[in-house]
């Protein structure tokens, strides 16, 4: 009976190997990028966290919580950022039944709702001393997109759960991944023209950023840390879900060979 | 031309369906009526706070409703294995997805025809004209997502716990959108006193067009295996 773990393996199954020297390497390889990649990550966010509490100045107004914003904003923009990807991603295995952009898909839809989350949360803290809880401002238009943002990829996420295993999975929530999408910016501009208060374009003001260069510097580099964070994690995410799939496969081989050794001569 | 007799040919096959079997329909409008007596109760209504309250109640039961409609358009094809069937015919995934949806926005007008009359009955709504074309033109573009999510939801182990958690956060803008023009028109304001730029009837016309754009390129994706 010939076995996965042979000497000489099957061309088309090489991908599976996991056992030769050779898969080792490749293994140990992938796993210092992603260490260093995590570690750049962590060393990002931490230069962040003293750019936002030790170098950006206090607001005048609002005071300490107003540092709420840096990881608050660049939060949500992570989260648009990840949940482009899943559109990306679902386009690709609409178009060409790319299994690569199927698994970028899934994995970003995690990491994009765990930074919805984190953007919710940190909106809620900053909200509570300024808005206080008023139910007509908590539903204004960039709260209430940002709510159907994470409902339609919990949603998502469902979908790949409830939907038969494997291409009709893929399908189905490329489907949703991309029309939920579509959809955000109407719920956005629907509750913009007739019900609303979310503070204007700060960053991308016309005429400059309202905002003092060292605050904008601040949000910058917070920027480019949570970006670098969330690459990390959708980079650990897809290594997974590469890896689910790999043994998905190498069952369904294994068995196929079992039928095969056992089967008529 | 091919594409809208098939349209037709499907929508037309529903239809008769329900006419024959009257499964869906009668539940449907007991089911309206069973939501305004609940909000009743519920809202405590009298004179004052009913006609306040009618915006939210309508929307609210328009969308249940909506939900149930839709669902079962897809779940029943699906029971009886004859959305397999239909799709080996010649005719385009398209086409029947766009029957079907039409049926089953003609079946939800069907229940708007008697939510409204009920509400001015029971809740003392006052109904005008512009109610019911807000809600006319809110169908259809709820018609054409809810339908896609309804086909999608069919083909997964837990349709009837899937579609509500799918189509109610697309539907938000219509509810955002239609839910201010009731509330306006039902204070005995004209719509016409709001600036053009944010006109509710056009804007949703608007939505329709585009969902409707979508969910007609979506649909081959949905229904093809």
């Amino acid at each position: 009976m010939r076995s996965l773990r042979s000497s000489a393996p099957d061309p088309n199954l090489a991908h599976l190997d996991t056992n030769s020297l050779a898969a080792d390497r490749r293994i140990r390889a992938e796993d210092r990028r992603l260490n260093a990649l995590t570690a750049l990550a962590l060393a990002s966010m931490l230069a962040a966290a003293g750019m936002i509490f030790l170098y950006a100045p206090q607001d005048a107004l609002q005071g300490p919580v107003q540092r709420v914003f840096y990881l608050h904003v660049n939060s949500a923009i992570a989260a648009y950022v990840c949940f482009a990807m899943v559109v990306g991603g679902g386009a690709a295995y609409l178009w060409k039944e790319s299994v690569r952009g199927d698994r970028l898909a899934r994995a970003a839809a995690t990491v994009g709702l765990v930074f919805t989350t984190n953007a919710f949360v940190m909106g809620m803290i900053w909200a509570k001393p300024i808005w206080n809880w008023d139910p007509s401002k908590t539903w204004d238009a960039r709260v209430t997109s940002t709510a159907v943002l994470w409902v339609v990829y919990a949603g998502y996420l469902l979908v790949r759960r409830f939907a038969t295993p494997g291409r009709p999975a893929m399908r189905l929530a490329a489907v949703v991944g991309i029309v939920g999408f579509v959809d955000v910016p109407v719920v956005h501009f629907s509750v913009q023209w007739w019900r609303t208060l979310h503070p204007g374009r700060v960053i991308d003001a016309p005429g400059g950023p309202a905002l003092p260069p060292e605050m904008l510097l601040a949000f910058m580099v917070t920027m480019v840390a949570v970006l670098l964070l969330a690459g990390t994690l959708v980079a650990i995410r897809y290594r997974i879900e590469a890896r689910r799939d790999q043994l998905e496969e190498r069952a369904v081989a294994a068995q196929l060979e079992l039928a095969a050794s056992h089967g008529p001569r | 031309m091919q594409f809208l007799r098939v349209v037709f040919a499907v929508a037309q096959k529903d239809l008769r369906s329900e006419l024959r079997a009257r499964e869906l329909l009668p539940a449907l409008a007991q089911f309206v009526v069973l939501a305004l007596v609940i909000a009743n109760f519920a809202f405590d209504l009298d004179l004052v706070s009913g006609p306040r309250l009618s915006p939210g109640i309508l929307w609210l039961v328009l969308v249940f409703a909506g939900l149930v409609a839709f669902g079962r358009a897809f779940a029943a094809e699906k029971e009886s294995g004859s959305l397999e069937a239909m799709l080996l015919t010649p005719a385009g995934p398209a086409a029947i997805f766009a029957g079907k949806a039409l049926a089953s926005a003609a079946l939800l007008v069907a229940c708007e025809a008697v939510l409204l009359p009920a509400m001015a009955v029971f809740l003392g709504s006052p109904i005008s004209a512009t109610v019911v074309v807000t809600v006319l033109v809110a169908t259809a573009g709820m018609a054409s997502l809810g339908s896609l999510f309804a086909a999608l939801a069919a083909q997964t182990r837990a349709r009837d716990l899937l579609l509500p958690v799918l189509a109610l956060p697309i539907w938000v803008p219509f509810v955002v959108v239609g839910g201010k023009a009731v509330q306006v028109a039902m204070s005995g304001q004209s719509l016409a006193a709001l600036p053009l730029s944010s006109q509710p009837l056009i804007v949703m016309a608007d939505f329709d067009i585009l969902f409707l754009v979508v969910a007609s390129l979506a649909a081959r994706f949905v229904l093809d295996d």
